[in-house]
């Protein structure tokens, strides 16, 4: 170190002085250079730590409210006194840098040191926080003597040399706008809250970071929170990664609007989303109003809402025994003690999963013939890990009984997660090893009934899968089965008895059709042109009767059988026939009967020409009708 | 876009997106087959904790198998038995056995899981008798269930349009038929239809809304407490059986609601795992 001969110097001289209240105890000693400071002042707290025994260390400064820790600058002195009995001082001298953040009257530490394992404590200072630019001015730095040895570590000449133009500290020191903290305009005027998230889409227990940023105009005075309500993160495991029930500690400064906020992180949580989906972090409120007006002026500020997508790590070479949630970089070390052990002895088996993320609360020991584990006691080392991560240590501490003599094999630990970093599944694993279990007298002796034989007989695994059931169809999914279930014996049965019903109406109809006087005419026709290609005259001249007798029938509607003389024309008139048709008619009958019934043997040819003239008598009752 | 552009596009990117997807499907494949080896060689082993995970890994893969339920249920099994149990393996063991005889058709495995089943659930019963409450761990079915259980849907159908084309018979040789003996057997065979339809359609209605709606789940967890819709436990209320088989009726939040024998009661959802379904 520069200074070492000046100390040695400077020890030598003054090092009597303090030789004589040296004892076991250390003389710690604390010194602030202002006790009155302006919001965004700096002060130092310096801290000079004397021992005869060793060397302080670990300086703590303590509890800050209201103020925050910008810099710490440490030295330290070794002094030997050759005077008499030999003896050596160690002294430590911190110093501290810390920046008052709002208005109010604080109590700063007690800072603290460690010698030998042990702590030793200064005293509190009390300091008073104004309004900026309203602390009075600042003193010159203080004399050299806080030290111990007279001077500071920090500058050694101090005091003994005039001071060469160093320019006075002013009253405010200039702020320093962070660019990372800027917005576009403010959300609100005088005081607003953001809140981010450090990503919008993650896996079923990936930490997702919660910031909730409070922004004050520094330039609208100072206020008082009067309430606070907490995001909503009902979907999610909660971890704080500051301590919320302390003052929102000071982020930086930003720009915006064209003037400057005052930053403060009001909340940092390690979120862990517990299911898939559209997750919702609710929004955080504030109240606040202006200082020492309480509930007077009083206004509510709320955070965004925000959503974060959660989607499960994927299942391709998702590894066995991968559980939902389990999500982080972690590694796993296990103890087993001792190796040797009797036949029914325990044995302790002590595993630690340590790592970033939230730790399962469970593993799953190997099953391992002969070994029972029962259930652990746990133990959690887990909080902030650097910056913003959670994580830290969780110990399982498994007694294990073990019941069979021999060499047993523990097998392995192992725990599958899946690491976001790198996006893909990894393995914790922590080999057990074997342990040698020695037979035991009073084991063998002991009757099988202390342990029963649990599900006896399990019959043997199945080494063929069946194959994925094939999808298949109902029958009763389709409508037409319901069709033909429900309603198919009352369709069957009309079905059959109106086809019945159909049949017997058609055979009348066909019955009724086959005796009307159209086809007696139709009949009747056919037999006299048969009866007129043949040779029997007679024959011929009685179906023409019966043609004519049929024609009258179906043309005139009137029967001329049986009429006599007259009759047929009367008959004939009487149904609308004019008497010369008429007339045709009863002589062709006339002439028809007389070649019938006549003694000598008649032409056939002269029935032949009576047919002719049938025919168009016919044709000419048939136009008539 | 010209149509022939269009058509040559669309052509290429289902000639360049068809092999890609095979592919993946037949990688899926490959890592659950891979999944039931190395879960039937952990069991050939005795490492049952190893057969767990491998066959809780391939039914997270979505692999929906007789076999593999079988050999799933064999593995929490085996872990009871060889004296490293965890809570709940008992109901898993007997879940896995319950899925398998659900899903499979061939006998052998139907057979050896109904016999591993009534193994499972005496432990059961053996435990809840010890620490005096109620041994049935299983509830029966309902008679209507049983009823319709007696018959495959298939048979069931096909007993409706059998029925339904005697009825229609034997109404019309009463009816339409001459001679006192056909109308005797007509109206006996009408007779006898109209139950048999009745039953049949009512057990095919019972068959088909339980192979589309009845949704049965394990209780996969000792002790568990009954409680109400709100989540409070019931005064009094006996806890369901580990390994009991229960009907779902609804669910709600955490919690579901399910029949066990005569007795409806909510549960919390986790400690139940469904059965699948083929």
């Amino acid at each position: 170190m520069k200074w070492w001969p000046v100390l040695l110097a400077f020890g030598l001289g003054t090092g009597l002085t303090h030789s004589a209240s040296a004892d076991s105890a250390p003389l710690v000693q604390v010194q602030v250079d202002q006790s009155v400071v302006g919001v965004g002042d700096t002060i130092h707290v310096q801290l000079s730590a004397t021992s005869s025994d060793a060397m302080p260390g670990d300086p703590r400064l303590g509890a800050t409210p209201g103020f925050v820790v910008r810099g710490q600058n440490q030295s330290s002195q070794t002094q030997i006194n050759i005077g008499g009995t030999a003896t050596e001082r160690y002294t430590l001298i911190v110093d501290w840098l810390i920046q008052a953040d709002r208005i109010g009257l604080f109590s700063i530490g007690p800072p603290t040191v460690a010698i030998h394992g042990a702590r030793y404590a200064s005293r509190s200072i009390a300091l008073r926080v104004v309004a900026a630019g309203r602390a009075p001015a600042r003193k010159t730095q203080p004399a050299p003597q806080q030290s111990p040895f007279g001077l500071s570590p920090f500058d050694p000449w101090r005091g003994l040399f005039p001071d060469f133009g160093n320019a006075p500290e002013p009253a405010a020191p200039p702020v320093a706008v962070d660019p990372k903290l800027a917005l576009d305009a403010p959300r609100d005027p005088v005081y607003f809250l953001r809140a981010t998230t450090d990503k919008a889409a993650a896996v079923v227990g990936e930490q997702v970071t919660l910031n909730v940023y409070e922004y004050l105009d520094i330039s609208s005075g100072s206020f008082e929170r009067e309430e606070d309500h907490d995001p909503q993160v009902a979907d999610f495991v909660k971890h704080s990664l500051i301590r919320d029930d302390q003052d929102a500690p000071l982020v930086g400064y930003a720009s915006i609007g064209g003037r400057t906020w005052r930053v403060n992180l009001a909340r940092r949580w390690a979120l862990f989303p517990l299911q898939v989906g559209d997750l919702v972090i609710g929004p955080m409120s504030v109240t606040i109003s202006p200082a020492h007006q309480r509930g007077n002026g009083a206004f509510k500020r709320t955070s965004e809402a925000l959503h974060v997508r959660v989607s499960e790590p994927p299942m391709a070479r998702r590894p066995p025994g991968y559980a939902l949630g389990d999500v982080g970089r972690f590694s796993l070390r296990a103890q087993v003690d001792p190796r040797d052990v009797p036949q029914g002895g325990a044995i302790g088996v002590h595993v630690e999963l340590a790592g970033t993320g939230s730790p399962p609360s469970a593993l799953t020991p190997p099953a391992t013939d002969g070994a029972e584990w029962l259930p652990p006691e746990i133990h959690d080392e887990l909080g902030t890990v650097g910056h913003d991560s959670y994580g830290g240590k969780r110990s399982f501490d498994f007694v294990v009984r073990l019941k069979r003599a021999g060499d047993i094999q523990l097998g392995q630990l192992t725990w599958p997660y899946w690491d976001p970093e790198q996006k893909k599944y990894e393995l914790a694993r922590a080999a057990l090893g074997v342990v040698h279990v020695s037979p035991s007298a009073s084991a063998k002796d002991q009757p099988v009934a202390s342990a029963p034989d649990l599900l006896p007989g399990l019959p043997s695994p199945h080494d063929v899968l069946e194959g994925t059931p094939a999808a298949r169809r109902h029958w009763d999914d389709s409508p037409l089965f319901w069709l033909a279930a429900v309603l198919g014996w009352p369709l069957l049965l009309g079905a059959t008895m109106g086809a019945t019903a159909a049949g017997k109406r058609l055979t009348l109809a066909l019955r009724g059709r086959a005796t009307s006087p159209a086809a007696e005419l139709r009949e009747r026709i056919a037999a006299a042109r048969q009866a007129c290609r043949g040779e029997d005259a007679r024959g011929a001249d009685a179906a023409i009767a019966r043609a004519l007798e049929a024609a009258t029938v179906a043309s005139a509607g009137v029967s001329i059988r049986g009429a006599i003389g007259d009759q047929v024309v009367r008959r004939l008139e009487s149904a609308g026939v004019d008497s010369g048709s008429a007339s045709r008619v009863a002589e062709l009958l006339r002439e028809c009967e007389a070649a019938r019934f006549a003694p000598e043997a008649v032409d056939v040819a002269q029935a032949r020409e009576r047919w002719d003239r049938a025919q168009q008598a016919i044709r000419h009752l048939e136009r008539i009708a | 876009m010209t149509r022939p552009v269009l058509i040559v596009l669309i052509v290429g990117a289902g000639l360049a997106f068809a092999p890609g997807s095979a592919h993946a499907t037949e990688n899926s494949d490959d890592e659950a087959a891979g999944l039931f080896a190395q879960g039937i060689q952990a069991l050939h082993n005795g490492r049952a904790g190893d057969a767990i995970n491998a066959f809780e890994a391939f039914a997270d893969q979505g692999g929906v198998d007789a076999t593999a339920s079988y050999d799933r249920g064999l593995a929490y099994a085996l872990r009871v038995h060889i004296g490293a149990e965890q809570p709940g393996d008992l109901g898993r063991a007997a879940q896995g056995f319950e899925e398998a005889r659900g899903l499979s058709h061939d006998r052998r495995t139907i057979d050896d899981a109904s016999r591993a089943l009534d193994a499972v659930r005496s432990e059961v019963a053996r435990r809840r008798l010890r620490a005096g409450q109620p041994a049935d761990v299983d509830a029966g079915r309902s008679l209507a269930r049983a009823v319709a259980g007696l018959a495959s849907e298939e048979a069931w159908a096909v007993l409706c349009v059998v029925a339904s084309m005697a009825l229609a018979a034997g109404l019309l040789i009463r009816f339409r038929v001459g001679g006192p003996r056909l109308r005797v057997g007509g109206g006996v065979t009408a007779g006898v239809a109209v139950p048999a339809l009745a039953l049949a359609v009512a057990m095919t209605l019972a068959a088909r809304h339980d192979r589309l709606e009845l949704r049965e789940a394990v209780v996969v967890a000792p002790g568990v407490r009954p409680t109400d819709e709100r989540g409070i436990m019931l005064a009094g209320a006996t806890s369901l059986p580990e390994g009991a088989l229960v009907e779902v009726i609804d669910e709600r939040g955490t919690s579901t609601r399910v029949r066990f024998g005569a007795v409806d009661v909510w549960v919390v959802s986790t400690a139940l795992r469904a059965l699948a379904r083929s």
